[in-house]
């Protein structure tokens, strides 16, 4: 691709999310000279999402206090907020906003990440029904829970389970329904899975389990939910934590690969319907599937807080090898994008760390301490460590992710 | 020389930080953070690194 010099260089970057701010960061680290311009559809600067069903939704704390510090001076990027972007034209190299109008790129970097995803009832109620992704969804919660609310929460992953443990502590009667035997049983395996349930048992949050949620009661707001099981649990706050679908929609029709996000290389650039990559268009964060050449897995997305991290700077680093050949060092012998997956989870006072992919395990062994108390699991896949994962413990755990398969 | 800044009420002890700054993060025997207060100019970019890893948000670096 020929190189455009200087001030006319363009580097559009649709989301405002962390992936979004983090590859402008990055960029600017690695002196890329050109324009840097930042799209947002929500109307707030970037923000950090894991306090929004932790500390943000238990203190009801303000957007100040999880926004993404910024330094203007060094990041030297233009913000355009609260007007998504409704369309790309690759043939065109530009978008288009909701407002109609239209910019165009040299580089582009989809950075749009996730929406909740909301299941459609006979009865489909909205009032008294929250998801949470946003700080807007965070704020709504907070504003209608209260001390002897009666709160359904639907789905049993992570968010679910974060959302149950801190609505608990603000006085909620606070109940789980899911589909699943055993809460993250197929992430983090069943005893620990077990070791969770019991955990939120003792502090007084009900599961229902292997059940779903089938109708909503309620003439203008929601009074009671059914579950397919017969029961009717009595319901004033509904919230779904069913999981997410990826914000792919503006892509389409430019013959990407956008089957459960944007597909790219190991390299991060995007991949097209036909294989081939595309040389100027980069998938960073949530919305991006990318192989996994770690565990040999196909290309998959990776809804864990480190990847908008690495994969923007990578991306950032594609960029400038573009851009200005041979100014980061060591970088034409880079291999291809790697990371390893890692999430925290806090939940009532005691916090879960996992590194890797112990989903994939055919083995678990408790490798240290007591489930009641704190403890390490390793989970192999034919004999290799594939992921590691705990409660406390925090710096062994630390110390054995250098183990997991590279 | 920089200045670093741990907002121990917000600190979880994850140790996100120790793989960005080894020199200046690590995590005690009772799994607790701590950390160099400054540091030299050339450890900028990997505290500025553990500062962007930090889930918390707990790190601060100051000139
Ligand atoms: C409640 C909650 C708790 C979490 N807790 C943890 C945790 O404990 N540990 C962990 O590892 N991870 C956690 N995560 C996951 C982590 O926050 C995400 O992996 C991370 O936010 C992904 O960043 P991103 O930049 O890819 O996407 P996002 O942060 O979703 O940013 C994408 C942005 O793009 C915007 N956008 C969408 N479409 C358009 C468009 N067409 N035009 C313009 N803008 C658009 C979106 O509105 C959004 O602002 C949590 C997530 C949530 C929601
Ligand atoms: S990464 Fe942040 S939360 Fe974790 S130990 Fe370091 S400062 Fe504390």
């Amino acid at each position: 691709m020929n190189l455009i010099i200087g001030s006319t260089l363009k580097t559009l970057i649709v989301g405002a999310g962390m992936g979004g701010l983090r590859t402008a960061e990055s960029l600017r680290r690695y002196r890329y000279p050109g324009h840097i311009h930042i799209l947002g559809d929500e109307w707030h600067m970037p923000y950090n999402r894991p306090p929004l069903s932790k500390s943000l939704l238990a203190q009801d704390q303000e957007l100040a206090q999880v926004s993404f510090p910024i330094k203007s001076d060094d990041l030297n990027t233009e913000f355009t907020l609260g007007d998504g972007v409704r369309q790309l034209s690759m043939e065109q190299q530009s978008v288009t906003l909701q407002s109609g109008k239209k910019i165009e790129f040299d580089f582009l970097v989809a950075a749009t990440g996730l929406r909740s995803k909301k299941l459609v009832f006979p009865n489909n109620l909205q009032s008294g029904r929250f998801a949470l992704r946003t700080f807007d969804d965070a704020k709504a919660i907070r504003q209608a829970v209260g001390s002897g609310k009666d709160v359904v929460i639907l789905g049993s992953g992570f968010i679910g389970l974060e959302v149950a443990a801190t609505l608990k502590g603000l006085g909620c009667r606070v109940k789980i329904v899911a589909m699943e035997d055993i809460p993250l049983g197929l992430i983090l395996g069943e005893p620990f899975g077990e070791e969770i349930r019991r955990r939120h048992e003792t502090k007084g949050i009900e599961f229902y389990l292997n059940n779903r949620v089938t109708d909503l009661v309620g003439n203008t707001a929601i009074t009671h939910v059914k579950l397919v099981d017969g029961q009717s649990l009595p319901c004033d706050i509904f919230i779904e934590a069913i999981g997410s679908a990826a914000n792919v929609e503006w892509l389409e029709g430019n013959e990407l690969n956008l089957s459960d996000g944007l597909l790219t290389d190991s390299s991060l650039h995007a991949v097209k319907s036909n294989g081939t990559s595309v040389s100027n268009l980069f998938g960073v964060g949530d919305i991006a599937r990318f192989p996994n050449i770690r565990f040999e897995l196909p290309p998959r997305r990776i809804e864990h807080w480190n990847i908008p991290l690495e994969s923007s700077r990578r991306a950032a680093r594609e960029i400038v090898r573009q851009v200005v050949p041979g100014s980061i060092e060591g970088f034409e012998s880079e291999g291809g994008f790697n990371p390893l997956p890692t999430f925290w989870s806090d939940q009532f006072e005691f916090s879960i760390l996992s590194y890797g992919e112990p989903r994939l395990a055919d083995e678990i062994r408790l490798l240290e301490g007591n489930l009641g108390e704190e403890f390490i699991f390793a989970y192999l896949r034919e004999g290799s460590l594939v992921g590691v994962a705990g409660i406390g413990m925090k710096s062994k755990i630390n110390e054995m992710r250098k183990d997991i398969i590279k | 020389m920089i200045t670093i800044k741990v907002d121990m009420d917000k600190c979880q002890h994850y140790g996100q930080c120790v793989y960005e700054a080894p020199d200046i993060f690590k995590l005690n025997e009772n799994n607790k953070l701590e950390y160099l207060a400054s540091a030299d100019e050339s450890e900028r970019d990997n505290v500025k690194s553990a500062s962007d890893t930090c889930p918390m948000q707990a790190i601060q670096v100051f000139d």
